[in-house]
């Protein structure tokens, strides 16, 4: 362990997204260093399990966190933590980079926004980790069967059908184990509505 | 809108994932521009992404990487310009074409049968999966088929029904397999809506060779 990841693993999810938010406002570009040693490794793994070679997935990781720079003041803490933010960023330049195309409509895949939130960021800052520490938890409560499947889902590209003949299942029963899985994930997310 | 015929929470889930193809995605994308109810679920499924990504064992980097990086934010290099060929049919009155179509290649509206025309609407770099505009005349049927693994059909103008209820926009219809249903455009008017699937396409009889060439996968 270097000191560098020693330092890291300080980081929680509430910090993770104070310094994007640091970035946003300060351009401050120690937050961008602490924030890129924490994320560029992990987005780097989560390119390689995409299926990605290991010159590919160190640019896209790259890419990622350039996007993250660039498009800081578009991180809205009451919507989702840092590490939710970053993935989706991640998972467009996946899908891009899939289709061979860097096109993609202005405005880049963010969804037109809601009614203004008018909570404070430091309160949003928290709802929304206590929100996602729940989602934590309950993914830690799925059974390995329901757990693999989600991580499947995610890093694979493969429909639940080629899921299902590789595990040797059948597909009914990875459906079903999808169904459980991400009904419990709700659960978790819903209990503050 | 009052959206009453929101998306699975398996196609939300690979829509977070970014494992749908193109044209199923694009449809999903239409119906999350106008349902806030299935865009607080996205986003819920996106947090499982964010919550897999914090857990992962973390990759070495190569070790001027982060020096590289910071050089180029220095270089403040312009963003590649973003153009995007479009063109657009004809609509009726006053519609607006779904932001989520903004980037896409969309086709002239062509004669697919009786009360029915049809546009291509082709995602970039989407290769063989896309999607169709229908658009089509008060009390027809939609065009009839069998079904891939995954068929999605968003209302934008007008409404349709089938055995699940009435489907007007905002409105998506998501079926699959094992789903025989049979939309029939509601008497009011005609109605446009945006249509992908998954998997192989199966229109039946002549129209089917007609529809064909417009819906691939």
């Amino acid at each position: 362990m270097t000191s560098a990841s020693a330092e890291n693993n300080a980081l929680g999810p509430q910090a993770l997204s104070r310094l994007v938010v640091v970035i946003a406002t300060d351009r401050d570009r120690q937050a961008f260093t602490w924030l890129y040693r924490h994320y560029a490794p992990r987005l780097k793994s989560y390119f390689l399990r995409s299926g990605m070679a290991g010159n590919v997935a160190e640019e896209l990781a790259q890419e990622t966190m350039l996007q993250v720079w660039r498009k800081a003041a578009l991180f809205d803490p009451a919507k989702a933590g840092a590490g939710t933010w970053i993935f989706t960023i991640a998972r467009n330049l996946r899908v891009d980079y899939l289709r061979h195309d860097r096109i993609r409509p202005s405005g880049d895949g963010e969804m037109p926004e809601d009614e203004a939130d008018d909570a404070p960021n430091g309160e949003a800052l928290l709802i929304t980790s206590e929100r996602e520490e729940r989602l934590r938890t309950a993914l830690q409560t799925l059974s390995s069967e329901q757990e693999a499947i989600v991580r499947l889902s995610f890093f694979g590209d493969k429909p639940h059908m080629q899921i299902a003949q590789e595990l040797g299942i059948p597909l009914g029963t990875v459906k079903s184990r999808v169904r459980l899985a991400l009904a419990k994930l709700r659960a978790a997310l819903d209990g503050d509505k | 809108m009052s959206i009453s015929h929101h998306l699975t929470d398996e196609t939300l889930l690979r829509y977070a994932a970014g494992t749908l193809p193109a044209g199923p995605a694009l449809v999903v994308a239409t119906h999350l521009e106008s349902c806030a109810k299935c865009r607080a679920r996205l986003l819920a499924f996106e947090a499982v992404g964010g919550a897999l990504l914090d857990a992962l064992p973390p990759e070495r980097m190569e070790p001027d990487a982060l020096a590289r990086l910071m050089a180029r934010i220095d270089a403040q290099e312009a963003p590649a310009p973003e153009t995007a060929p479009r063109r657009m049919p004809d609509f009726p009155g006053d519609i607006r074409l779904p932001a989520a179509l903004s980037a896409c290649e969309i086709g002239p509206w062509k004669w697919a049968g009786p009360g029915v025309r049809m546009s291509r609407v082709t995602v970039p770099g989407g290769g063989e999966s896309g999607a169709v505009l229908l658009r089509i005349g008060a009390g027809r049927r939609l065009p009839e088929h069998g079904h891939g693994a995954l068929e999605l059909t968003q209302v934008i103008y007008g409404s349709f029904s089938d055995i699940y209820g009435r489907y007007g926009p905002g409105d998506v219809s998501e079926t699959d397999e094992d789903v025989d249903h049979q939309p029939v455009v509601d008497a009011s008017g005609e109605c446009i809506c945006l249509a992908a699937l998954e998997g192989q396409m199966l229109f039946k009889g002549f129209l089917g060779r007609l529809a064909q060439p417009f819906v691939r996968f």
